[in-house]
């Protein structure tokens, strides 16, 4: 049970060897081709968005089953801990933004008169949209240090109000989460068309989240299974995640038609034009993001068998997580590049340098202790679990 | 009463409910029948009971409906009764899509009902007397098969000696 990941030096020398090749051809790709500033700075917004939304899924992820005290959840629960060490880095990243803002958003230029962005006036101004970032930062990144800090101290200690801790810090995070996830993609993503507002926006933008970082989680098991660990870790947990990767798919589906429908259904000039943009210039992405996020998980992993194949919810994980990128793609690249938009090597080297990255720091912070949080009190449920 | 034909054992709980069924298949006794209050995680297993086929009857059924709705909404929309509503055209997919949802629902949710019903020979005016009243509310039961009075008996009660057992008769 004390078994410890151990972070090779040739992994780590793999991860900061793609690393830099992933910037460094970024950079070529930058000099060379000359893309136009919105396009670097909406690649740099759309990895932003993308991997911190795995930070912060994994967070939801830990904060719904320790409120709800579930405990089959409990052999792995240092994994999605692990992944939510990236928020800070994140937070950097973040603030980068402030360089290319005005690449990004149209409503930080004032010389324009637009009636509509002076009615937003109140919400969308650089100074708030930088206090916002700094408090959603804040908050979640305190949050889920103490939801850390408290399940860490159950690896040495078996005091019972470190376990009672980590459930009251969740239950803080949960609603915090709620309200700033909502307010966050508004803020970062929908402001890109200052004109154009969905009211279902901050959910849709949720479940994405949720769905990839599930689909990490699964990846992660899948990669330290291979490399000798977590053998405790039966069908009967994996079986458990697929359900939840199978379940939120349908749920974004769910959330994707409802603001898709009734855009289309009220054919309101200043709604239409999201969708417009995006089914005229990027019809093939268009639908190949419905089709993957949709198809791919519904059909993989409708059968019981196939829930419970390790190596087989990896595969369809993999593409998930590949689809939802394309899902951030659709929201964010049309809006800030216009029609220098598409997916290029620029894309594929930006996003190969931020996985690295984000690989590089959860595994590194999953060797500083051991894999299983030994003195929990729903480790033994969660052994002998049975689905 | 040479007549019995199984032996009862009760249980307060699922875990020496499960115990108990390994050790008396491993030791080949025959159990006709477990009965619990409310499903217990790993007893199909223990049981060897194969894996219900209801689901796929759901998927098929589910297809079907969906394909039915989706086909009769077309139909309807393009051959039989065309409107202009909105402005849109006869043929508009979305809003096909909240019908053939709620169809495919329905077809497999139906579906799945009666073929639990049928499958388990329920009809209206079956009448069932259980074994023990104690099953509907906190009790679990083993019957184990048996045609004799007293061997089978003693043997299965050594059997379970090390669980906690409520009743063994």
């Amino acid at each position: 049970m004390d078994e410890q990941f151990d972070f090779k030096k040739k992994y780590r020398n793999i991860l900061l060897i793609l690393m830099t090749g992933g910037i460094l051809v970024s950079l070529a790709v930058i000099l060379i081709s000359n893309p136009g500033a919105s396009r670097i700075w909406a690649n740099v917004l759309l990895n932003n968005q993308y991997f911190m939304g795995l930070s912060l899924g994994a967070a939801f992820f830990l904060a719904v089953h320790r409120v709800s005290q579930s405990g089959w959840h409990t052999v792995l629960q240092r994994l999605p801990d692990a992944m939510t060490t990236f928020l800070p880095v994140a937070f950097v990243l973040m603030l980068l933004i402030y360089f290319g803002i005005h690449n990004l958003y149209s409503w930080t230029d004032s010389n324009v008169s637009d009636k509509v962005i002076e009615g937003k006036k109140a919400w969308l101004n650089i100074p708030f949209f930088f206090i916002r970032l700094v408090i959603y930062f804040t908050g979640w990144i305190v949050l889920t240090r103490m939801m850390r800090k408290n399940s860490g101290a159950l690896m040495t200690s078996s005091d019972l109000k470190y376990h009672n801790r980590k459930i009251l810090f969740s239950g803080l995070f949960l609603v915090f989460y709620g309200i700033t996830v909502s307010a966050s993609s508004w803020d970062w993503i929908m402001s890109l068309d200052a004109h154009w507002y969905s009211t279902l926006f901050g959910w849709y933008v949720l479940i994405g989240m949720f769905v990839t970082s599930l689909a990490f989680i699964t990846l992660l098991i899948w990669l330290l299974k291979r490399l000798g660990y977590l053998n405790y870790i039966r069908p009967d947990h994996i079986h458990d995640i697929a359900i939840l990767i199978f379940a939120f798919s349908i749920f974004w589906t769910y959330q994707w038609f409802a603001q898709y429908e009734l855009i289309w259904y009220g054919h309101l000039p200043e709604e239409t034009s999201y969708y417009i943009t995006r089914v005229h210039h990027f019809k093939i992405i268009f639908f190949i993001n419905l089709g993957v996020n949709f198809t791919v998980p519904f059909f993989g992993l409708i059968s019981f068998k196939s829930k419970r194949q390790i190596g087989w919810v990896a595969i369809i994980a993999a593409i998930v997580l590949i689809g939802h990128w394309i899902d951030y793609w659709l929201m964010i690249m049309p809006a800030a590049a216009g029609d220098k938009a598409g997916i290029g090597l620029l894309e594929i080297c930006m996003t190969l340098f931020y996985a690295c990255l984000f690989i590089f720091i959860v595994l590194r912070s999953l060797s500083t202790g051991p894999l299983v949080v030994k003195n929990d009190p729903y480790l033994e449920e969660s052994l002998n679990y049975e689905s | 009463m040479s007549n019995r034909n199984n032996i009862s054992i009760s249980f307060n709980d699922e875990i020496p409910l499960l115990q108990a069924v390994r050790i008396l298949r491993d030791s080949k006794e025959i159990i006709t029948d477990v009965l619990s209050p409310f499903p217990v995680h790993g007893l199909d297993e223990a049981l060897s009971i194969k894996r219900s086929r209801i689901p796929v009857g759901g998927f098929i059924f589910g297809a079907l409906g969906a394909i039915l709705a989706f086909g009769f909404q077309a139909w309807v929309f393009t051959v039989s009764y065309p409107l202009i509503i909105g402005g849109k055209p006869f043929f508009s997919v979305p809003t096909f899509i909240p019908i053939t949802f709620e169809v495919t629902v329905l077809f497999a949710g139906l579906s799945m009902v009666a073929a639990l019903l049928i499958r388990s020979k329920l009809k209206p005016d079956i009448r069932f007397k259980p074994v023990d009243d104690g099953i509907t509310d906190d009790r679990f039961v083993i019957l184990v098969d048996t045609n004799d009075d007293e061997t089978t008996l003693k043997r299965v009660t050594s059997l379970l000696s090390g669980i906690q057992t409520l009743e063994i008769r």
